[in-house]
């Protein structure tokens, strides 16, 4: 727990949770998505809403292509989630102090019950992966047998995003504590990565240089951080062209 | 008017009003009435539009509306200073957003402008209830013809010297002059 | 109103410096005095009668309110922001261009209360209350229109600055916040700046009126007489406010701007936004006082008496010059925007342009610049109340559209390609609509309550005002009595 006289702002150009994502072996199968949404308790906003930009997915394969029809030259997928900033331009922008910095875990909180759904957050997000609950949607039925326990369920006017797993932080760290040690690199995964098929996705400690992110990203040399010239500092590297 | 309350059965004294339509009629009544021996604190002048001090010659009025609107305006600074400053200590664990201070520079000018200016406004608006005592919904002397935009003038005359009072200021123009009643508003 | 003029100029006089006078007498209220009681009463009896027509239009609006403000907004509630068209990326949507919207029109009543008043301008004097009155009642709206706005709106008290059960404070860093605190400053001030004023105004009608009216006018006056200490202390208030309120009314209006401009978003994030907004808000609000000026002559006894020529020539000029201000303001963002060469922010100018919603863009600075441009340099169509009905109306369109390009078609475009989507209304439309019903049943309803013209304040206009003798021209004279 953190104290206090050891609190401090975080500036430093690295935080203290991150993931590389390999965007020249994601193949587009959408399984992060599914397991994303079935580990955060995503609801399901069906064809209509979802066709007029209300899918609720934390994380989503961007497709893009180069060209014009029929030269039409597929580029790496793109998957696209909450690049838990260390500089986010959604935490001050919130009245109801609803999205805010973790200092122990320099990730970016969003807290459901204080939300008022101003909707200003998503707004001043440059990766525009914000999620807005416009309605309550229903559940199917036998899927509504599956929550996550350990995850709370949000209601209609409430935004939501990415938490890296945070439940997942949490249970590692409570295990690892009451067995007296610190958290193995490896010892758990986001949901995202634990079921991307290709391992494009990696996550770990980018504040630890012996982790499995931090080797990645020395050996690929290249990685480059989305919309970095913001100033945003975000904690997920891509690696593309490789 | 059914209860209508004469002020000379309280006391040797009567209170007199005389209506002036215009205002010059009604600054030569108020020197006369001085000549006569009525001191300024026993006159009142009331209007239907706001003439000024000068117009009738009578000392100038204090008034509390400034001195309680810069008493506002440092309470709202205080209200701003404590939301501000005081505010993000106030947990176990200082708020951060983005990389922003907790005591954030140019935020902490917007609001404190803001609440200084609420404040001051409020308290100036207040200070024309305190100063005016409004509401007032007690009977007041008062004349109607005040808002058609005559002047009247209240005055305290001993009760012997009425008829002289009454004939100087119909000397001056006034259009009526009578006992003052009080009226239910 | 010829009956109300006169004529009582001396047979002697010159018959051309006589029609000379004559005519400036018609021209202006403030020559042309009537004695005090008189103008109480016309006053009194356009507050009294009410024609078969008022209350058909009061029962129209009623049924457009309750289903359009209330119904629609109780199934948003119960159902959710989906009912509405706002979706990723536009978070945003017709709710803010109505809030911006509402807060410029608002604008106008302080501008003309206040800013006239501290620069003397004789003209305002028939028409700051009614100016002031849109200036709570848009208030009202643009309150609604960010209520609406919220996802969970049965929580909105939480972001007043108290510490709730968590003993949590609103965030100060947030524009929102600062919305907030200055929409509720501005809320506050305007109401005690339209009432201070109105104060002598309810004791004369108390002490002409009758019923019901009489208990709410006694009431309202809070025992008024008029005594000269209550009038020092109702200038010096009203002194405070006339200048005090005006960096309010400018905080306002920039803050509503940072909304936008603190963000991280092309076409948003640009210096300029805060005067910007400020002008466009002026702009609206004149083109809606005008409105409204030129319905009340129409349609209310007596005041074509009170509301003339002089007084659309007056704000007329005002627009021309403000809508003057909006096309600089305009440009200098476009210019600046344009030359700075970021690739999101052209992709955003080109969409303006040339998007799906690109005829807005050319509607909006032919409304907002080309009509008055067209319409107002001429003093005879300037001072004619359908003609500049007309364009104020084109105007207000105009800057709705600019707001909606500003909100739900810049937000269209942005730094993520793949969720680049235009932006449809749903129950906005209806919300809108009942917003600006609520708007105009409000102010019907206050026309009939209120003294909508500053007696008083008029009165002491005619007292200041005088015709002066320049060799053989005869001039319009006025006095500083304060």
């Amino acid at each position: 727990m953190i104290r206090p006289e050891e609190i401090k702002m975080s500036t430093e150009e690295t935080g203290k949770w991150g993931m590389v994502i390999d965007q020249d072996i994601c193949t587009g199968c959408q399984a992060c998505v599914a397991a994303c949404a079935m580990e955060n308790n995503i609801t399901f906003v069906g064809e209509k809403d979802s066709g007029y930009g209300r899918s609720m997915h934390w994380i989503r394969i961007e497709r893009f292509w180069e060209g014009e029809y029929p030269e039409v030259k597929m580029t790496p997928n793109q998957p696209m989630l909450c690049q838990q900033c260390g500089s986010a331009t959604c935490e001050p922008v919130c009245p109801a102090f609803a999205t805010v910095h973790s200092q122990a875990e320099q990730l970016n909180l969003q807290v459901y019950n204080r939300c008022v759904g101003t909707r200003y957050c998503a707004n001043n997000c440059p990766y525009q992966v914000r999620s807005f609950n416009w309605r309550d949607y229903k559940r199917p039925e036998p899927l509504s047998n599956q929550f996550n326990p350990d995850v709370t369920v949000r209601r209609r006017g409430v935004m939501e995003k990415c938490t890296f797993c945070i439940q997942r932080i949490h249970k590692a760290q409570d295990t690892a504590k009451s067995e007296g040690r610190e958290v193995v690199d490896g010892e758990f995964t986001t949901a995202c990565a634990q079921a991307c098929p290709a391992s494009a996705i990696t996550f770990g400690r980018v504040d630890d240089p012996e982790s499995l992110v931090s080797q990645l990203a020395r050996a690929h040399g290249h990685g480059v951080k989305h919309l970095e010239e913001l100033g945003t500092l975000p904690n997920v590297t891509y690696f593309k062209g490789g | 008017m059914a209860d209508n309350i004469s002020r000379e059965e309280h006391s040797g004294q009567v209170s007199l009003l005389a209506v002036f339509p215009d205002l010059m009629p009604a600054a030569d009544a108020l020197d006369q009435l001085r000549a006569l021996g009525i001191s300024d604190d026993q006159m009142n002048v009331i209007s239907g539009i706001p003439v000024t001090e000068a117009m009738l010659g009578r000392p100038s009025q204090w008034t509390n509306v400034p001195r309680l609107a810069a008493g506002g305006s440092i309470l709202g600074f205080c209200a701003g200073a404590f939301l501000v400053f005081v505010t993000p200590y106030l947990y176990p664990v200082p708020i951060q957003v983005g990389t922003q201070a907790f005591v954030p520079g140019p935020p902490t000018v917007v609001v404190l402008f803001e609440l200084t200016m609420l404040g001051m406004l409020l308290s100036t608006f207040l200070g024309v209830f305190l100063d005016s005592y409004f509401p007032n919904y007690r009977p007041m002397e008062y004349v109607k013809e005040v808002s058609d935009g005559k002047i009247a003038i209240f005055f305290i005359c001993p009760e012997e010297s009425k008829e002289k009072f009454t004939k100087a200021m119909t000397a001056l123009g006034a259009e009526k002059v009578e006992v003052a009643e009080v009226e239910h508003l | 109103m010829a009956g109300y003029n006169k004529k009582a100029e001396p047979a002697h006089a010159k018959a051309e410096s006589h029609s000379h006078a004559e005519h400036l007498r018609e021209k202006h209220l403030m020559l042309d005095p009537l004695p005090r009681g008189q103008m109480n009463s016309m006053v009194m009896e356009s507050m009294y009668e009410t024609s078969w027509k008022f209350w058909v239009v009061f029962a129209i609006l009623s049924v457009i309110v309750a289903y359009g403000l209330f119904y629609s907004w109780g199934v948003m509630i119960a159902e959710g922001l989906g009912v509405a068209g706002v979706n990723r990326p536009s978070y945003w949507g017709i709710f803010l261009v109505n809030t911006v919207f509402w807060i410029g029109i608002s604008h106008a009543g302080t501008f003309i209360s206040a800013i006239l008043r501290v620069f003397k301008a004789e003209f305002r004097r028939p028409f700051t209350r009614a100016a002031e009155l849109m200036t709570t009642f848009g208030l009202v709206q643009a309150g609604f229109s960010v209520f609406m706005h919220m996802g969970r709106v049965w929580l909105a008290y939480w972001l007043m600055p108290y510490a709730n059960q968590r003993m949590l404070w609103p965030n100060l860093h947030s524009p929102l916040t600062w919305d907030l605190l200055a929409i509720t400053t501005y809320l506050l001030s305007s109401t005690m700046y339209l009432f201070l004023p109105l104060i002598p105004d309810l004791a004369m009608a108390r002490d002409r009126s009758t019923g019901w009216r009489k208990t709410f006018y006694k009431t309202l006056a809070l025992g008024f007489r008029g005594t000269e200490g209550e009038w020092a202390h109702l200038r010096n208030a009203m002194n405070i406010f006339a200048f005090a309120i005006i960096p309010v009314m400018f905080s306002v209006h920039t803050i509503v701007s940072w909304d936008f401009a603190a963000a991280t978003r092309p076409g948003w994030n640009s210096s300029i936004f805060g005067p910007y907004f400020v002008i466009g808000a002026l702009h609206s609000g004149m083109g809606a006082v005008i409105m409204v000026l030129a319905v009340v002559r129409g349609t209310m006894k007596h005041m074509k008496y009170f509301i003339r020529a002089e007084h659309f020539d007056g704000i007329a000029k005002l627009m021309l010059i403000i809508s003057m201000a909006w096309a600089y303001f305009f440009f200098n963002d476009y210019m600046v925007q344009w030359y700075g060469g970021d690739k999101w922010t052209h992709q955003l100018l080109h969409f303006h342009e040339a998007g799906p919603m690109g005829w807005m863009w050319f509607a909006m600075l032919i409304f907002n610049i080309a009509v008055p441009w067209a319409v107002l340099w001429n003093q005879k169509w300037r001072s004619t109340p359908w003609i500049v009905f007309i364009v104020g109306f084109f105007i207000n369109v105009g800057m709705w559209f600019e707001r909606y390009i500003i909100i739900p078609i810049s937000l269209s475009i942005n730094r993520m390609p793949f969720t680049w989507r235009l932006y449809e209304p749903g129950i906005e439309i209806p919300l809108g609509i009942g917003t600006l019903a609520f708007f105009i049943l409000l102010y019907m309803g206050a026309s009939k309550l209120i003294p909508l013209i500053p007696v008083w304040e008029v009165e002491e206009g005619q007292m200041a005002h005088e015709l002066k003798q320049f060799g053989r021209e005869t001039v319009v004279s006025v006095s500083e009595l304060e």
